[in-house]
């Protein structure tokens, strides 16, 4: 068992070098991460970064091609009983049995979960207003999800992994799911894993944030750390990059001026900045969608390399 | 997992039962016509006396009273039926999992994949062993009059008696299930599976059935040109006068009245050693779809 920083419990999560290959396509490679205990992780990536990836051998369902993985300490390997049970999951577009009822789907979950909790399921549907013998194909949308979400936590797994939630649901339905999310998370102390392209609906649950591109990770950490640690710069546009207090991950160039989001920590920025700069704290959005726009095959540890080349897209669009 | 495994195959084993109330309901109605014209013809009697020979304007009047009925609606039906049956059972197993993403949810409760899949296969066969075993007997049962004038030999007795039909159905279900996991789909898995099914299954019964032992030959005393009998159905008793014998050739050229047959009592090892080869298969395909689910990316 890995120690954890402060408390007696391991990291939720602890990667060194994890990849997954696919015959000769690598869906994920060179991760490193460790996620603390109680962290409610927001996992940011465009379709086929490695999202989906890392979630299926997080939750057990994929063996690792290489490196090392633990949940809670936990190396075991792939569709292991052991694995499976440290992770509640809800897959994309929640699927159920639709000719089951939520009440046969709850006794599907207790046949098959040793750890599992019938009354956090049933009180979950009873506040939610669903009745235990309705068939799951009568349910919305909406109220589909709850029931699977009502069968993760069910588990009582220390980690609820949670892949794209609320990208097929409507606008209130999403704010539903997501407050029952983290009322779970506070109430249980579960650490939560959010894969999701909705930017913005991670913005306000997710105090730590991965962003994965082309199989790599770009950016992991807490959040406000990570938007502590980043400046977002308007400069003359003659400014050359060694002149900004730190690497750029993003560079946007207008008539004059260029806007750049630069990595940097006070210290540096306060020795290196100049009069004519504008100097503005970067928004959670802002700084996910700029390391979301760096060219695939950049890793999270050379962003001035990646800042360096150029990137035609975005200049041709901001002239 | 027993449970589980219960729940999404309720239906069909409720299906199942209705198929076999059916064919039980139609087995009385007419097994009970045919014991009653058997007792009434006195043909137990004259099969007893003489298998057959001293009576043959009865044996003619039973098996063209009821010979259609017996023969041609089941063979023609029923030969196809136990590969029906086995692969709409099958084939849904993994392929309705995968099709409907429910595979996601099915894997990731604390039951792993094989396991997961090593109960229900075990739970499904079993409800299959108990319903071809039900249906053979059924079948069994109704046809024992007719039995008794020609035998277990024949294709359309001999492929819903003993152990061959459970065996065909298991195999269909095998096939099945593994079409299901490779193909993903259940009605593409249906038809990729039930075809091969149903070539074996010929191969096996006219190719391979009439060697399974070396047949043995029959000289009928006559001169050439003018000998009686001749080689299946409308033939009671065969040319070799024992009921029950499997006449393979139709004697021509210089052996005119040289026969090829399997003698009666080699029934039940014929069913042994087909039931075994179609068993085989079934657990090869079984086999098969384990691993390969347990090699499966995600």
């Amino acid at each position: 068992m890995t120690q954890g920083d402060g408390g007696g419990r391991p990291p939720a999560l602890r990667t060194v070098g994890l990849g997954r290959r696919y015959g000769h396509v690598w869906g994920l490679r060179d991760c490193t991460l460790t996620v603390p205990d109680g962290a409610v992780v927001g996992l940011v990536g465009p379709n086929g970064a490695g999202k989906t990836t890392l979630l299926q051998m997080i939750i057990g369902l994929l063996q690792p091609t290489e490196g090392h993985l633990e949940v809670f300490g936990d190396t075991s390997p792939a569709n292991s009983a052991e694995a499976l049970a440290r992770v509640g999951y809800v897959a994309q577009d929640h699927p159920l049995y639709h000719d089951f009822s939520v009440a046969d789907m709850f006794h599907l979950g207790r046949a098959m979960n040793p750890s599992w909790d019938q009354a956090v399921a049933t009180a979950r549907m009873n506040a939610l207003g669903i009745p235990l013998k309705r068939k799951v194909k009568t349910l919305s949308g909406g109220q589909q999800a709850q029931v699977s979400l009502a069968m993760a936590l069910a588990k009582r797994a220390p980690l609820l992994a949670l892949d794209e939630p609320v990208s097929s649901l409507d606008p209130i339905a999403r704010l539903d799911f997501m407050r029952e999310v983290m009322a779970a998370a506070a109430d249980t102390g579960v650490t939560v894993v959010i894969a999701s392209h909705v930017v913005s609906e991670l913005e306000r649950l997710c105090d730590w944030l991965i962003v994965l591109t082309g199989g790599r990770v770009q950016l992991a950490g807490p959040a406000d750390d990570l938007l502590a640690a980043h400046r977002l710069l308007t400069v003359p546009r003659a400014t050359r990059e060694a002149e900004l207090p730190g690497p750029a991950v993003h560079r946007a160039d207008s008539d004059r001026h260029s806007t750049v989001l630069v990595r940097t920590g006070p210290a540096r920025l306060a020795a290196q900045e100049r009069p004519d700069w504008g100097v503005e704290p970067v928004g959670f959005e802002q700084l996910v969608l700029a390391y979301l726009q760096r060219p695939a095959g950049t890793s999270a540890d050379d962003p001035a390399q990646a800042a360096a080349r150029p990137e035609p897209t975005i200049k041709a669009v901001t002239r | 997992m027993i449970w589980v495994s219960w729940r999404q195959s309720r239906s069909q084993a409720i299906a199942c039962l209705g198929v076999l109330v059916a064919l039980a309901v139609y087995a009385i109605l007419l097994g009970t016509s045919m014991r009653t014209a058997f007792s009434h013809d006195g043909l137990g009697g004259c099969l007893a006396r003489s298998h057959g020979t001293s009576c043959p304007a009865a044996v003619q009047a039973f098996t063209n009273k009821f010979g259609s009925a017996v023969n041609i609606a089941f063979w023609s039906v029923l030969l196809i039926a136990p590969g029906l049956l086995g692969v709409l059972i099958g084939a849904p197993l993994i392929a309705r999992e995968l099709e409907y993403g429910t595979w996601r949810l099915a894997w990731s409760q604390t039951v792993p994949r094989t396991r997961w899949l090593a109960v229900k296969l075990a739970l499904v066969t079993g409800g299959l062993i108990v319903l071809g075993a039900a249906m053979t007997a059924v079948i069994t049962w109704y046809r024992a009059p007719m039995d008794r004038l020609t035998g277990h030999f024949l294709h359309n007795i001999y492929d819903f008696e003993g152990l061959v039909l459970t065996a065909y159905i298991l195999c269909a279900f095998g096939f099945a299930v593994l079409a299901g996991l490779l193909v993903r789909r259940s009605i593409p898995a249906m038809i990729v599976a039930f075809v091969p099914w149903l070539a074996i299954r010929l191969v096996v019964e006219f190719l391979l059935r009439p060697n399974f032992q070396a047949p043995l030959t029959f000289q009928q005393s006559c001169t050439p040109g003018q000998c009686s009998g001749g080689v299946g159905l409308g033939f009671l008793p065969p040319v070799t006068g024992h009921i029950g014998d499997w006449v393979l050739s139709q004697p021509g050229g210089q052996l005119a009245n040289t026969y090829l047959y399997q003698p009666a009592d080699r029934f039940w090892t014929f069913q042994f050693i087909e039931a075994g080869l179609f068993v085989a298969l079934t657990v090869a395909a079984l086999g098969a779809a384990i691993w390969l689910l347990h090699r499966r990316p995600a």
